[in-house]
């Protein structure tokens, strides 16, 4: 996947590793970086999709799936900062988010939203990596399987849901 | 006397369902959505249903609405008997515990997605009714409290809808479910909101102007082209839902409250 090809509006079935963190981790990290402590996960080249699973089962990783982006704006620089590609989520975002995905080359996609039955058929691993006392909030990696995402902002900073307004 | 363990089976029964199977009035809807994503939301519906996994993977917290008859004694409080239905159901099924203790400084999560949010109703009669909504954080996230001068006329009302939904209705997972509280004060303009959620998508308003207002409301929303998924593909929102209050000469409050697109819900009704 060449991330500064893609336009918003693109749909595409992805394959590969998604980070999973969201409010509280990104919080966390942000509390450390700020304090130079080392933080416990590398993002470098990582895709950072916005999410807290739900419990497994004996045959499923969990339903799981895209929660608000928006509320992840204030964080979206400092993963940019430190590597991330692409993050994942649900709604439209801040306009610094176009800004910012333009600066860094970077892209927005969405996931569908309450599809969490259908998304846990396409996941194949969900390891906790740090903040395990978070809960659903924790940080894990997952490894996915023509996972569906929707390009919402791409890396010249087009926004779907500003070109959608008309 | 009503049992606890009669309200926890019954109670624990539907709000299960709730979270698993999709209201067949809203799957209607949804197979006729052809646009982004159109096909693994129908494959989620079906995909939920038979594996018991959640529709949603934030199963929400618990809002009630219970409805107790003077006539009615029950075991145990209920607001304990509802919590304990929360966590039966919640440990047990493959959901998620989305609610932490602390709401600011310590934020820890309470391991069994309890307490559920309460609210009282005492009513004349032998029967215990219990409405309840399976909430879920995005689409919550989009209530609002609107304090109107009283001398606010019916276009400003739809105007200040309209224009918060405008705002930020991708956000909630469209199309809505939008409640609307008018009148009492600003905590019961809220609830009212809220408590307007617990009707089914097609149940209207029994005043005739105030469900023609609702379907103007429903019309303007529409109109927004917002979408499912927010994009603009599809219908907005399903339903507009009013409730009213009396209120005092110097306010208007205009309680908003949203649903998603899976507008999670549920009622039993017990007989003393």
């Amino acid at each position: 996947m060449k991330i500064e090809e893609l336009r918003a509006g693109d749909e595409l079935l992805y394959s590969g590793e998604f980070l999973v963190m969201r409010d509280a981790a990104q919080k966390r990290l942000k509390k450390m970086i700020e304090e130079n402590e080392e933080i416990p996960v590398s993002l470098d080249r990582a895709i950072v999709f916005y999410a807290g699973p739900a419990k497994p089962t004996k045959v499923s990783f969990g339903a799981i799936g895209p929660t608000t982006s928006s509320r992840m704006d204030s964080f979206l620089e400092m993963l940019y900062m430190k590597g991330v590609l692409a993050t994942i989520g649900k709604g439209k975002r801040g306009p610094l988010s176009a800004t910012l995905c333009r600066n860094y080359k970077r892209v927005y996609f969405l996931a569908p939203s309450g599809a969490a039955a259908a998304l846990a058929s396409r996941i194949s691993d969900l390891t906790v990596l740090a903040f395990e006392d978070l809960g659903t909030e924790a940080i894990f990696r997952t490894q996915v399987k023509d996972f569906p995402l929707y390009v919402a902002i791409d890396s010249l900073g087009n926004d779907v849901f500003t070109l959608n307004r008309r | 006397m009503i049992s606890a363990e009669e309200i926890t089976g019954i109670l624990g029964e539907a709000i299960s369902r709730a979270n698993t199977e999709m209201d067949p009035e809203i799957v209607k809807l949804l197979d006729l959505y052809e646009g982004p994503f159109s096909r693994v939301l129908k494959e989620n519906a079906v995909a939920a249903k038979a594996t018991g996994l959640p529709i949603c993977q934030d199963t929400g917290f618990l809002e009630f609405f219970v409805f107790q008859g003077n006539e009615v004694t029950l075991e145990e409080p209920i607001v304990e008997t509802l919590n304990l239905t929360v966590k039966k159901v919640y440990t047990s099924e493959p959901f998620r515990y989305s609610m932490v203790s602390d709401p600011l400084l310590k934020r820890e999560n309470t391991g069994d997605n309890t307490p559920a949010i309460c609210h009282l109703f005492p009513v004349r009669g032998n029967k215990l009714e219990v409405r309840f909504l399976v909430k879920g954080g995005g689409s919550e996230n989009l209530s609002r409290l609107f304090m109107l001068n009283p001398a606010s006329t019916v276009d400003e009302v739809v105007y200040t809808v309209v224009e918060s939904i405008r705002e930020s209705g991708t956000r909630g997972c469209p199309p809505l479910k939008i409640g609307i509280g008018i009148g009492g004060s600003s905590d019961k303009a809220m609830i009212l909101a809220k408590l307007a959620l617990t009707r089914s998508i097609n149940e209207k308003h029994y005043d005739k102007e105030y469900a023609a207002l609702e379907e103007r409301i429903l019309k303007d929303v529409n109109d927004l082209r917002i979408g499912y998924q927010g994009l603009g593909k599809g219908i907005t929102a399903y339903s507009v839902h009013i409730e009213t209050y009396p209120s005092h000469i110097a306010i208007m409050p205009i309680g908003l409250a949203t649903d998603c697109y899976i507008a999670r819900k549920g009622r039993i009704i017990l007989e003393d």
